[in-house]
Order: C-alpha cells, then structure tokens, then sequence
C-alpha cells in the first residue's frame, strides 16, 4: 500500500503565494481528509502535488521517492490520481470514451475490461449512460463519471477535491457511500472538502487548512471534538 | 447559358473541393487541439508540392506510390516544428503563436526559394479520361478525390477509433485532465501538429497532380485554407471537408461567368458573409 507525504510546500500563482509550509502525510489504506473554508488553499495544494502547480518551496515523495518536480502525467503514471474539482470532464466525449482516457496508465491498460466492469458494478448509473457525450450528464451523473474515470487508472493513491459541492444531500450520501466501499477495498485516500461534518465522519485521520496553513490536525474523532473546528465548520 | 459547361464545372469544382477540404483540414485540426492558427500552413502545402516533384522527377517514384514517403515526412517536419518553434510558446498569448508560425512560414519560404528558385513547376502525369457525352473528367481528378476521401475516413477512424486518437480528442477538450489522467500531452499536441502537417502535405501533393505550381503557391492556398476553416467551423474537421466542396464549387462555377482573377474577391466576400452572419460557421451554433 503506498504513502504520500507532503514536507514543507509553499506555492502559490505568480507573485501571490497561498500555501506557507504544508506538511501532510497519508497513511496506507487510511483515509485522511482535508477540510477548511472556501480559499484557504486545498485545491492549491492538490494542484501543487499533481505538478499542475510548481512547488515554491518544500517537497512531495510518493512511496518514499522525490516526485516534486514530476510532470502531472507522470504521477498519473505512477498511480497518483487526482478527482479535481469542478470534474473537469471530457465534456465532447461519451462516458465510455473519458473512461477509456481515464485508463491511460500502463499499469491500467491490460485491465480496462476488468476494471469497467467493476466501476459499472460500483456505479450503476454510469452503464446506462456509456454512450453519452458526458457533458449532457446530469450534476450527480457528472461526478460520478469523474470518480470512475479516477479509478480507472489502477491508482494507488485517490485524491478527491470536493466530491459533494453542489450535489443533492441524497447525492452526497451515495458518493460517501462509494467511499466507504474504497476504504474497505484498502485504497490510500485523501478527501478534500468543504462538507467538514460528512468528512470527519468517515475518514480516519484529518488535517484543518487555513489561509494556507494546517491549524490543526489529528484523528478524525478528535478532530471533531475539538472546541475550534466545532465553532468554526460545525456550526455548534 | 450551356448546360453541359455547367455541369462540367461543377465536377471540376467537386473534386477540387476535396483536395481543398483535406489541405483546409490541417489547419483546422491544429487549432481545434492547441488554439494555434498556424501561418506555416501555406509552405507545407508548397513542401508537399515539391516533395512529389523531387520524389517523382528525381528519383524516378509515381506520385501516387510517392504520397506514403510525403506523410512520413509531414509528420516528422510537424513534430519538429512543434517542439522548435511552437512548444515554448503554447500558453502565451495568441500574438505569440501568430508570431512563431509566421517565422516559420518565413524560413520556410526562404529555404524552398533558395533550393528550388520561383520558377513554375509540373509533374508530368498522365492517366486515362472518364468520358460520359461531352463532359471528361479527369483521371487525375478523381484519383485525387479518392486519396482525398481515403486520408479523411483514414483521419476520422483514427481521432474516433484508437486510444492516441482519442487522448488528442481528450487533450483538445480539457489539457490538464488530460495530464491528470497520464496522457503526455506535449507529445499529444506534437502529435496532432504532425497530423496537420501531414494534411497540409498531402494536399499539397494532390493539387501537384492537377495543377503547375511554385514556391509561392502557399500563400493563396493558405487564405483560401482560412476562408474554408471558418467556413466550416474553427476546429471542426466535417465542416472542413463541407467548406472545402462549397469552395471548389464556387471557384469552378463563378470562373464561368467571370474572370479567374475574381476569384479571390468573391472569396472574400463569402468570408465577410460568413463573419457577419453564420461566425460559428456552417455547422455551429449561430
Ligand atoms: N488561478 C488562480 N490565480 C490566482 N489566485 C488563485 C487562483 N486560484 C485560486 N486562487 C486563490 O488562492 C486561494 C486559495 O484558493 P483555493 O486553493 O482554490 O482554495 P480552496 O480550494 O481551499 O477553496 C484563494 O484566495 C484564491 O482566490
Ligand atoms: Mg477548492
């Protein structure tokens, strides 16, 4: 099972610097979720790990190897697979089509038939669906397509940046749902959002970023009793 | 007005227009991928013009057995191109690309004067005539229109039918998923600049068979390529090969009523027309 640690990163875009020395481990087979208002920097910090971003400052290492200056479709190669935010869909090409890009990998070559039928299995929706140009997709259908893409890949670490935004609350259940199924298959995972209850609730360890730095960090459990995170996302 | 000129224009027009379609295609392919409108067109429709000359004139090949030697070398003067001229440049301002594109044009034009000088050029070629009554079409034509038709089914099934073919579909819809998902897509975008180099190439090879050229034939051909383009659509292949046919069409029909030096203006106009009223194009959204 692999570990992704993140030593130390600033980034930013241009002059404007947004991330001031995170670090952040994930765990094997865990699920850690990263959680913090909207602009404290997450999706920076997901883009800057992908290499969409070049790192100021810091470093990342996937299974212990120096991947910072590795281009996106490099990591991808290597299993590091990032759901971004807003889906970002092949929106001209049918479900069955952004499946098969989602497949790319060398490693997930071989098994694309395998793994279709196990994403199908996982997301029944999106079988019904496989000859549709995606971006005639529904919202829910969307992000469902996006996550399948993702484990298309054969990833090795899934990263997801706000899975739940701007879905119905019966929507947000079933995509935990499908988490839940990936923790229990043993996936290394990281959940961004802004959803911090849902969050807490299924991951094991979490990490609080604010205006680019982590405030807190700790066991989910913990995390969600502290006097802070309550007053500050949990509205209590 | 006789009839049967009529008709025997119209399949002149036919034809060329799918010459005019393939050449138009490259242009389009790149900018639908990378957003580039590549001003090096014109000199690789005119080095497919001379690559078949010197390929059948000097080393003694039929131009048609020449063509499959044309597009290897379409694609590796594209993908050079690309890495050397265009790769520094992707994300900068369109100014910047126009400007990349436009030296190589000038290079270009440069080094095929000084191998080649501006006199005017021919293959020789013959073929059999079709004849039905009066009217003869051309063997010439219709090989033309075959190869033609070949390389855009060849083309289609590739973009729609391969995993490569797909991730340049892929990287022209969203080029950071793209990444996201593995796909190189400096070497996509290399690629898909090959791919239109071939075209431009190719057509270049197939209007050699038709018509006397020289190193200056590019530029007319890359504004007619343009008028096409936005004929038919930026980026949109189909609509390429449709603008190219109602452009052959045109040509062929108007040089009936008026002299061939208007061509270029009634080309223009139809181009304003287009502007003004369909700026998407034939088949795009109004
Ligand atoms: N492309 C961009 N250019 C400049 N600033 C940006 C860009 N994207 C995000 N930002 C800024 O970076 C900060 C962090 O944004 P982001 O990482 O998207 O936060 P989050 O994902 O936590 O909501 C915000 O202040 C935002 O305005
Ligand atoms: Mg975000």
């Amino acid at each position: 099972m692999a570990t992704l640690e993140i030593k130390n990163v600033e980034s930013g875009y241009g002059q404007v610097q947004i991330l001031w020395g995170v670090s952040l481990k994930l765990q094997p087979g865990k699920l850690t979720s990263l959680v913090g208002s909207n602009g404290a920097g997450k999706t920076t910090l997901l883009r800057t790990v992908m290499g969409l971003l070049p790192a100021m400052q810091g470093s990342v290492h996937f299974d212990s190897r120096d991947v910072t200056k590795l281009s996106p479709h490099d990591k991808a190669q290597m299993g590091l697979v990032l759901v971004p935010e807003g889906r970002q869909l092949f929106t001209d090409m049918t479900v069955q089509e952004n499946l098969e890009m989602g497949a790319t990998p060398g490693s997930a070559r071989g098994e694309y038939k395998k793994n279709l039928e196990w994403v199908f299995e996982l997301l029944p929706r999106l079988k019904e669906r496989r000859a549709q140009v995606s971006g005639t997709l529904s919202g829910g259908e969307q992000q469902m397509l996006a996550i399948a893409r993702g484990l298309m890949g054969k990833p090795k670490i899934l990263m997801f940046d706000e899975l739940s935004l701007g879905l119905s609350p019966l929507l947000v259940l079933n995509l935990f749902e499908v988490i839940r199924k990936l923790k229990a298959e043993g996936y290394t995972m990281l959940l961004v959002e802004q959803n911090v209850q849902m969050a807490l609730a299924v991951s094991d360890y979490a990490y609080v970023m604010a205006n680019g730095r982590i405030e807190t960090e700790g066991e989910a459990k913990q995390v969600r009793e502290m006097e802070s995170v309550r007053k500050a996302y949990l509205g209590l | 007005m006789n009839f049967e000129v009529l008709i025997a224009s119209s399949i002149d027009g036919l034809t060329l227009g799918f010459v005019f379609g393939l050449m138009a295609m490259g242009l389009t392919l790149i900018f639908g991928v990378m957003k580039v409108i590549n001003l090096g067109h014109g000199p690789f429709i005119v080095m497919g013009m001379f690559a078949v000359l010197v390929l059948s004139q000097n080393l003694g090949i039929n131009p048609y057995v020449a063509l499959p030697i044309v597009i290897v070398l379409g694609l590796v003067t594209g993908i050079v191109t690309y890495f050397v001229a265009v790769h520094r440049v992707i994300n900068a301002p369109e100014l910047t690309t126009l400007l990349a594109t436009f030296s190589v044009n000038m290079m270009l034009i440069g080094a095929l004067t000084i191998l080649f000088t501006t006199s005017p050029r021919g293959l020789s070629l013959e073929l059999p005539s079709f004849r039905a009554g009066t009217i003869t079409v051309l063997g010439t034509r219709v090989v033309a229109v075959l190869i033609a038709s070949l390389v855009t089914g060849a083309l289609y099934a590739f973009l729609y039918r391969t995993h490569t073919g797909k991730s340049i579909r892929a990287v022209a819809n969203n080029r950071a998923a793209a990444e996201l998902m593995g796909i190189n897509s400096s070497w996509i975008l290399a690629l898909s600049f090959g791919i239109g180099t071939v075209l431009a190439m190719v057509a270049g090879s197939l209007l050699a068979t038709l018509f006397g050229f020289t190193v200056l034939s590019g530029g007319g051909l890359e504004t007619k390529s343009f008028v096409i383009v936005v004929l038919g659509g930026l980026g949109n292949p189909t609509g390429a090969l449709l603008g190219g046919i109602i452009i052959g069409l045109l040509e062929s029909i108007t040089t009936i009523f008026m002299p061939v030096s208007y061509v270029p203006v009634f080309e223009f106009v139809v181009f304003i027309l287009i502007l003004l009223f369909r700026p998407n194009g034939i088949l795009g959204a109004r």
